[in-house]
């Protein structure tokens, strides 16, 4: 047992990738321990900003940026110095947590612990309003409408297209002066993003999972990983924002199973490891037989995507969507007046019409468009609405006050 | 004679402030909740609470005395509502505090919410002093460490003190209304001990070593350990479809992905 790895505060604390689980051979470790403390974004992020490989390559919205965050990238991190366990809380070493990629969950972390159900404080009828959407808006759906703001993520890889060690990497840089590779020998071709706007869906706490031996269909697009669970009909689900990270990978043509390659050589004399032998046929033989499961000896490629949650970077509260951004018809001179009488003390247009705060994301050198003079930054009929809901009525009340439309229900 | 008792209370002054000096609870570098982070960068929020957490101001005696009715009544017709809140978030760590005892770190007080939700500010701003007080941005709701301060302060005798005062109404009204945290590392922290002092180990000691030596006295912790999912890479999958009465999904086991 490991107990330095999360209770390091010196920073000085590493492992190295070959040694399986064991520090450093070089470090001192006796500082270290007589140093030890509460766990810290550093301690945790010591594995949690490198999953896939390197800096926030799986997790779009954590990365070893958490050490010094900017509060405009999250603004729990950056300006009050949340530590993770500040909300992870933990009892008995049990952390909370949903993760949307992990099946196994030791509780649940939730804004509303601290916001509660009407996080929008005062009385105004726009807190009113904001407070009946955290009913069927996830808060970082308008809290946070870009992710990835700090650290580039990966968003695609095609491991059907590894092995070829004469391509030559096209670098990209996101604007964080590290260069950053679009294909590597080992792990095939990637596509970096940076200040991304998420996909949307709708999400009631539950995901539907491939498991690994799961059969699956390979002739209906590209196979679901993860998906998150929940409709418009469905009382507990709130439109989500998610990050998507496609990829190609190999499946057999005769069990319908992701296959399981071998990939990391167990020691020199390894001969089956693709990361050393580049050969797929018996990586998967290997790492197959690994897993205790059957091997056609055949496979396919085949498009996968998993849905990723995205519940840090929330921004602050100016840089949160605003009404205009998804409700088209708040658009002309005609806003809340739909709806309330004019108020000679609320301008409403002013009021509907205010933007995006995108400073922040000029200032790092992001794409504002999505945000700025668009009125569709939610696609509300894709998420299953006939239209604004506004004007059409909400998922379960039809309040369209004098607008005459058709009954759905 | 006169002449010298002059001269020692001045010098007793000064041992005073000395000692107030040295006790003066501001070591540095602040970290109250980012230990292991970097001490070259402070996030703006936190520094700005943890400087009003070392505010300390003088005990007011006087207090109106109004019963909760009319108090209540006379916040409502003031108009001070969750409206009038100027600081949203505070971190208590009073020097009132640390200076007795310092057993646990400061509490993340999220004050907007607690007003929202309240609805009353005499819920905790309860009474109010006499006369105004320049310090305070309104009389009426002055901080809990205006009139809670040491306890069994002989100027005022009948007052909780600042922590009694704290735990008192947060505890209190987390149990009335059956929400809220009740335990103390809900709130806060425990302080670690120096380890320097008390962990015991050769020169450059090798891995094995450091875990036995954790677990001279972490035992107990070592044993929960070994049933969590970041040990054993697995665990209850209760939001999984198909597989929430399953209780083997993780990493270790079944879990999938595409990097």
């Amino acid at each position: 047992m490991d107990c330095l790895v999360c209770h390091d505060t010196t920073g000085h604390y590493k492992k190295t990738p070959t040694s399986a689980g064991w520090p450093d051979k070089d470090l001192d470790l006796k500082p270290i321990a007589e140093k030890v403390g509460h766990s810290s974004r550093v301690s945790c992020g010591s594995c949690h900003f490198n999953g896939g490989g390197g800096d926030a390559i799986k997790h779009a919205d954590m990365g070893g940026n958490l050490a010094r965050p900017d509060p405009n990238c999250d603004v729990h991190m950056g300006s009050l110095d949340f530590s993770c366990r500040t909300c992870h809380t933990t009892r008995q070493h049990r952390i909370a947590g949903r993760s949307s990629s992990v099946a196994a969950a030791e509780g649940v972390v939730r804004c509303e612990q601290c916001h509660s159900e009407a996080p929008h404080l005062g009385n105004s009828l726009l807190d009113h309003h904001l407070n009946r959407h955290s009913r069927t808006l996830a808060c970082n759906t308008c809290h946070s409408p870009v992710y990835a703001k700090c650290a580039p993520t990966k968003t695609w890889w095609d491991w059907s297209k590894a092995g070829d060690k004469q391509r030559k990497p096209a670098m990209m840089d996101l604007g964080t002066g590290t260069p950053l590779p679009d294909y590597h020998p080992m792990k095939g071709e990637f596509r970096w993003q940076r200040a991304v706007k998420p996909s949307y869906d709708w999400f009631n706490g539950n995901m539907a999972r491939v498991l690994l031996g799961d059969a699956v269909p390979l002739d209906q697009g590209p196979v679901l990983l993860t998906r998150p669970l929940g409709s418009i009909r469905d009382p507990a689900a709130r439109i989500t924002p998610f990050k998507i990270m496609k990829g190609v990978q190999a499946f057999d043509p005769l069990y319908h199973t992701l296959l399981i390659p071998h990939l990391f050589p167990r020691n020199a004399e390894d001969t089956t490891a693709y990361w050393k032998h580049y050969d797929w046929q018996m990586a998967f033989i290997d790492g197959m037989a690994s897993a205790g499961l059957p091997y056609s000896g055949q496979w396919h490629w085949q498009e996968t995507w998993m849905y990723w949650r995205l519940e840090h970077e929330v921004m602050p509260a100016k840089m949160a969507l605003s009404c205009i951004q998804c409700h088209d018809s708040l658009r002309g001179e005609k806003t809340c007046d739909r709806c309330h009488q004019d108020s000679r003390h609320v301008d409403f247009k002013k009021l509907a019409h205010q933007p995006t705060d995108v400073s922040f994301l000029q200032q790092i050198g992001q794409s504002t468009v999505a945000l700025q003079g668009n009125n569709d930054y939610l696609d509300l009929k894709q998420l299953g609405y006939r239209g604004d809901p506004i004007v059409y009525g909400g998922r379960f009340k039809e309040l369209p006050l004098g607008q005459k439309i058709p009954s759905t229900r | 004679m006169r002449k010298t008792s002059q001269a020692f209370q001045r010098c007793v002054f000064v041992a005073l402030l000395l000692a107030v000096a040295l006790l003066d609870p501001q070591p540095e570098p602040v970290r109250a909740a980012g230990a292991g982070a970097p001490t070259d960068w402070l996030a703006p929020g936190q520094q700005q609470a943890l400087e009003r957490a070392r505010q300390t101001v003088p005990l007011i005696e006087a207090i109106r005395r109004e019963g909760p009715l009319r108090r209540r009544e006379h916040l409502h017709d003031l108009g001070l509502t969750v409206k009038a809140v100027k600081t949203t978030y505070f971190y208590l760590n009073s020097p009132l505090i640390s200076a007795v005892e310092d057993h646990y770190t400061g509490v993340r007080f999220n004050h907007g919410q607690h007003a929202a939700q309240a609805g009353d500010c005499s819920v905790c701003h309860h009474l109010r002093p006499e006369q105004d007080v320049a310090y305070s941005p309104h009389p009426e709701t002055v901080r809990c460490s205006a009139c809670h301060q040491q306890a069994f302060d002989e100027r005022v005798p009948e007052r909780p003190g600042l922590k009694a005062a704290y735990h008192q109404r947060c505890i209190g009204c987390h149990k009335q209304q059956r929400s809220g945290p009740q335990v103390c590392t809900d709130c806060h922290l425990k302080q670690v001990p120096d380890h320097a002092k008390l962990v015991k180990l050769p020169e450059h000691p090798d891995a094995l070593q450091v875990t036995a030596e954790c677990l001279r006295c972490h035992e107990a912790q070592a044993h929960d350990m070994l049933q969590t999912a970041h040990w054993l890479w697995r665990g209850p999958s209760p939001y999984t479809q198909d597989r929430s009465r399953e209780v083997l999904h993780g990493k270790g086991t079944t879990a999938l992905n595409n990097y």
